[in-house]
């Protein structure tokens, strides 16, 4: 493509102007979060007083904390899990030739497009009853569950740009089986593999009905939830800069994620078409 | 703030680390309470009050080791701090004591045999010196289910410099607004009319003020007639009147005590909480500020009537150490401290005349007549769905058709009584 | 690569002998079965079983503060809420959020892909920071919008006319709504249609400029048709994603002015009410609905099975 000077600016205005789009919300919340409480009625973009209070309340606050080891954790295991066994079903789906495969494309079509207000309605009675409410497993159940669709599909798109003949090459020149597989496809299948883990944890750590739901107290509470419960510190007192704060805190590491790893996952996300 | 059992003085960023670490590594045990745990914890979840750590600490102290009350605080709105207990009641959690119960909660709750009634001993020290109202709010079928804590009436707050003489009735307050408006100066009467629990208050008041009631005494069937009908035109003419504020349909508790402190409002029908918060933020303006009795239809009205009450959730591990923990939070030198120091009306009668009083709380003889004729809202389970309904029907009052939402609101109140209606 | 993933002879399978054909079918049809056999399962138990126990449960009044009063009650509790204005009118505020911001996100999200894809310059950073929408947690953003509409604190009430507080009236609320929801997902819409775009080959674009087509001939005439498949996909996708809309309305409203979705308003019933039976009853119309999309975008409009699943 020709990149003559007028090309070049105007592709940098549009580009800017995306800039804009994408990142305008995102300073604002940032700049809520810096502002000094008593500033917030002056409704100004950026702060007239800058203070780290926000920050220092929210790490004071014991529920918010145990929220986001909650969110950490929950989304650590769900994770591992629908990779472990989405791995295998897209191997299955890449790799091998069997009747039932277009049952479980179809099956993980339909648990993505599964409304979740008609699972939370039946969870919600059946963890009571079984005690699972508001605990770690009875959140975990759910979210291996929506995240298995993306894990599957996204798996399967990154299995079927590896070269396989690379594995039958490294046997037929002597190696075992398992050192073909372990030198040659595990390398391979590991940036996929951490692509679809990345993409996996972003479904969990994002979550929010399944989490005002099924759960009641800070022991099981994710930090999305945990946020829309702030009270104000005093009385007459809104919870806006803690929220404020709260709310970049647990942006953070996705914004690291998706910044680091773009190319993979827009690879990921586009099946394979876009590789960067 | 929540106030969890941190050792005071770790650094913030210490603490922040022990604590995740230990989420991390707690998670996945199952049986591990949120709030506090250990066999004398009793936990007390109670709305955000400024005095109600110094009030548990006081009686942890008294206690002598008996129980340590651990104060867990729920979210500021009313419906936030339902929607939480209940939730967790209905999954019968072991780790709720004492809950800090809205007076309208209280059929709900007992009717899912989720609280546990007060008997003998208990009950006896509940009920010594309350004042009949607010005892009324905490019994059900005839049984005590709650110790009142404190009780809340609505009154007139004005501005003596603008209404030298107030009205007794709402169409009073219309002439004065209509007279403020045409000298120019601040006319607006705040009311809470925004889409929720505030406004089925003001029109229960109303309708009591008219003589009638929403629901008939055993909470089976809607007794709305004519004065109800009455109650709508008031609300629907007020709200069309030079005394409407514009934005009165977004109006709630705090929004109408802002108004009137920031000057943009010439009085407020407001809980007394209004004063306490006066004294703080414009201690200038607060000798011309001053109360009167809630407004009728033709004289004084009967105001509404509010408060908290305390209850032993039924499947609390440890009843005795709860039901000793919430007489405590609720004995005279309690009500006390959250009179002076939050603005919540006392509910046991000798208290009203307790030192200090007479400065901080000059209102109170007010508030002790309010309460002789005070409002009760409607006793019944599903008062949570029959406000929901009725807030959704009411709102915004000046689009009021008083026949057409008459009819609506029967209709829906209903459905609601037997839960066979749906919530917006 | 945007192969009907339904049909199992596209797929290249690589690195199989020419063996007795029958004996090492059977293997790789046990191994295939084996291998997606715990993905199947917790996917069937851990929505199947619920469905099921959905649709009994709306068969029955259940309100947990009445323990005492549980009873079958057949079809009473579709009956009542399909006649409750609240349900209807919740139900058309879903279509009009699903509706409109549908279509907004598709224009959007086409000028974004395009601008993704053909960026001569810093298309890495652009592509990246794209991202960050999809990948911010809704609640987080949701928050931010809610401020930035409260007259007082927020930036943007500054734009409108002293006093107005957008996010009490009905129809401004729905407009925030829209907004938020645009913001959000059309990266996600964009991407779909970017990978729609790299299908599209380079040398038809070439021939056709040579022949001296312009730049949104080509675009209408050659692009869009070969779209046509990666369109129909996003659409789906996010038609559906649209019609659950929960946590934007959540936080912005809670549903107040009726400005709720279905899915709130179920909530309402399930969380608030405590209502199961009535919970349930709206749990299992909403599934219906979605099904019901989901067929016709499938069959009438004839989208082959997407490349990429999401929540």
């Amino acid at each position: 493509m020709d990149r003559t000077a007028g090309g070049i600016t105007r592709w940098s205005v549009v580009n800017l102007l995306v800039l804009l789009y994408a990142l305008v919300p995102v300073v604002w919340i940032a700049s809520l979060s810096f502002k000094d409480p008593s500033t917030f009625a002056e409704g100004t973009f950026f702060p007239t007083r800058w203070t780290w209070r926000n920050y220092r309340g929210i790490f004071d606050n014991a529920d918010f904390v145990r929220g986001l080891g909650n969110s950490i954790g929950i989304g650590l295991v769900s994770t591992v899990v629908a990779i472990a066994i989405g791995t295998m079903a897209a191997y299955a789906v890449a790799r091998l030739d069997f009747p039932g495969k277009p049952l479980v494309l179809g099956l993980s079509l339909l648990i993505a497009m599964f409304p979740q207000i008609s699972l939370v309605t039946p969870l919600f009675e059946i963890e009571r009853s079984l005690g699972l409410f508001d605990t770690w497993p009875g959140l975990i159940l759910p979210y291996i569950t929506f995240a298995l669709p993306l894990t599957i599909y996204t798996l399967s798109t990154f299995f079927r740009e590896i070269p396989w003949d690379l594995e039958k090459a490294a046997k037929m020149d002597g190696a075992t089986p398992l050192q073909a597989f372990r030198l040659v496809i595990v390398p391979l299948a590991t940036p996929g593999v951490v692509t679809t883990a990345i993409l996996a944890f972003i479904v969990c750590w994002n979550d929010f009905l399944f989490s005002i739901s099924l759960t009641s107290s800070s022991r099981a509470r994710t930090a999305p939830a945990t946020i829309s419960f702030f009270t104000g510190s005093s009385q007459f007192e809104n919870p806006t800069g803690s929220i404020a704060a709260a709310a970049i805190v647990i942006t953070i590491p996705i914004v690291v994620f998706v910044l680091v790893f773009q190319r993979r996952i827009v690879a990921g996300l586009t099946s394979g078409a876009v590789k960067g | 703030m929540l106030r969890a059992p941190f050792p005071a003085g770790a650094p913030a960023g210490r603490r922040a680390a022990a604590a995740l670490a230990a989420a991390l590594t707690a998670g996945t045990a199952a049986g591990c309470a949120s709030g506090a745990s250990g066999s004398r914890v009793v936990n007390l979840y109670n709305a955000p009050q400024e005095s109600i750590g110094a009030i548990a600490s006081r009686c942890n102290r008294e206690a002598h080791g008996r129980y340590r009350i651990v104060l867990n605080t729920l979210p500021r709105g009313a419906d936030d701090q339902r929607e939480q207990l209940v939730r967790r009641l209905a999954a019968r959690d072991s780790g709720l004591d004492v809950l800090g119960l809205d007076v309208t909660w209280t059929a709900e709750l007992a009717e899912a045999g989720w609280i546990r009634e007060w008997t003998g001993r208990y009950a006896q020290q509940a009920r010594e010196g309350t004042l009949p109202g607010p005892l009324g709010t905490g019994t059900w079928q005839g049984k005590l289910y709650a110790a009142p804590y404190n009780t809340n009436v609505q009154l007139l707050w004005y501005r003596s410099d603008l209404m030298p003489d107030p009205p007794t009735t709402w169409t009073g307050l219309i002439k004065e607004s209509q007279r403020l408006a045409a000298a120019g100066r601040p006319h607006y009467g705040e009311v809470t009319g925004a889409q929720f629990e505030g406004l089925v208050v003001w029109f229960n008041s109303l309708v009591a003020s008219a003589g009638g009631r929403i629901l008939s005494p055993d909470g089976r069937r809607v007794d709305l007639g004519p004065s109800a009908l009455t109650a709508l035109r008031t609300m629907r003419q007020f709200a069309r009147s030079a005394a409407a504020d514009p934005s009165m349909s977004n109006t709630k508790e705090d929004d109408a005590r802002l108004a009137v402190e920031s000057g943009r409002g010439a009085y407020e029908i407001n809980w007394p909480f209004v004063y306490a918060s006066m004294a703080k933020m414009k201690p200038g303006m607060l000798k011309r500020f001053k109360w009167a009795p809630y407004p009728g239809i033709t004289g004084p009205g009967r105001a509404p009537l509010g408060g908290a009450n305390f209850a032993v959730s039924a499947y609390s591990a440890k009843p005795d150490a709860a039901f000793q923990a919430a007489l405590c939070l609720r004995d005279r030198r309690s009500q006390r401290t959250a009179a002076i120091q939050d603005g919540l009306p006392p509910t046991i009668e000798a208290v009203y005349r307790a030192p200090g009083m007479a400065k901080a709380y000059p209102m109170r003889q007010a508030i002790l007549d309010a309460l002789k004729t005070a409002a009760p809202r409607p006793l019944t389970p599903t008062y949570q769905n029959v406000s929901t309904v009725s807030a959704e029907t009411l709102s915004p009052p000046s689009s009021i058709d008083p026949p057409r939402t008459l009819g609506t609101l029967r209709g829906l109140i209903e459905d609601a009584l037997q839960s066979k209606g749906v919530l917006p | 690569m945007n192969e009907e993933l339904s049909s199992t002879e596209a797929i290249p399978v690589v690195g199989r002998e020419a063996a007795p054909a029958s004996a090492n079918r059977r293997s790789e049809r046990r191994l295939g079965w084996m291998l997606c056999a715990p993905a199947a399962v917790v996917m069937v138990a851990v929505t199947g079983w619920p469905i099921v126990y959905s649709v009994l449960l709306s068969l029955q009044r259940f309100d947990l503060r009445f323990p005492a009063r549980k009873a079958w009650i057949g079809m009473d509790n579709y009956a009542t809420v399909l006649s409750s204005s609240f349900w209807w009118n919740a139900f058309a505020v879903t279509m009009l959020v699903t509706v409109v911001s549908v279509a907004v996100e598709l224009v959007l999200g086409m000028v974004i892909a395009l601008v993704m894809y053909r960026t001569i310059v810093g298309r890495g950073l652009v592509r990246a920071v794209v991202l960050i929408p999809y990948g911010i947690v809704t609640v987080a953003a949701a928050y931010g919008w809610k401020y930035a509409w409260t007259p007082g604190t927020g930036f943007l009430t500054r734009l409108l006319p002293a006093g107005s507080a957008p996010l009490t009236d009905h129809f401004p609320a729905i407009g925030i709504v829209i907004l938020a929801e645009i913001w959000k997902t059309t990266p996600f819409m964009a991407l779909l249609l970017m990978a729609g775009l790299a299908l599209v080959p380079e040398d038809a674009l070439k021939a056709a400029s040579m022949d001296g087509a312009t730049a949104w001939q080509r675009f209408i005439r050659i692009t869009l048709p070969l779209m046509k498949p990666a369109i129909l996909a996003a659409l789906l996708f996010r038609t559906l994603d649209a019609f659950r809309i929960f946590d934007d309305i959540f936080v912005l409203t809670n549903g107040a002015q009726n400005t709720s979705s279905v899915s709130l308003i179920a909530y309402h019933n399930l969380i608030g009410g405590l209502n199961l039976g009535i919970g349930s009853t709206m749990s299992v119309l909403i599934f219906i609905t979605v099904a019901l999309i989901a067929f016709v975008f499938v069959k009438v409009l004839g989208t082959s099975a997407p490349d990429a699943g999401r929540r």
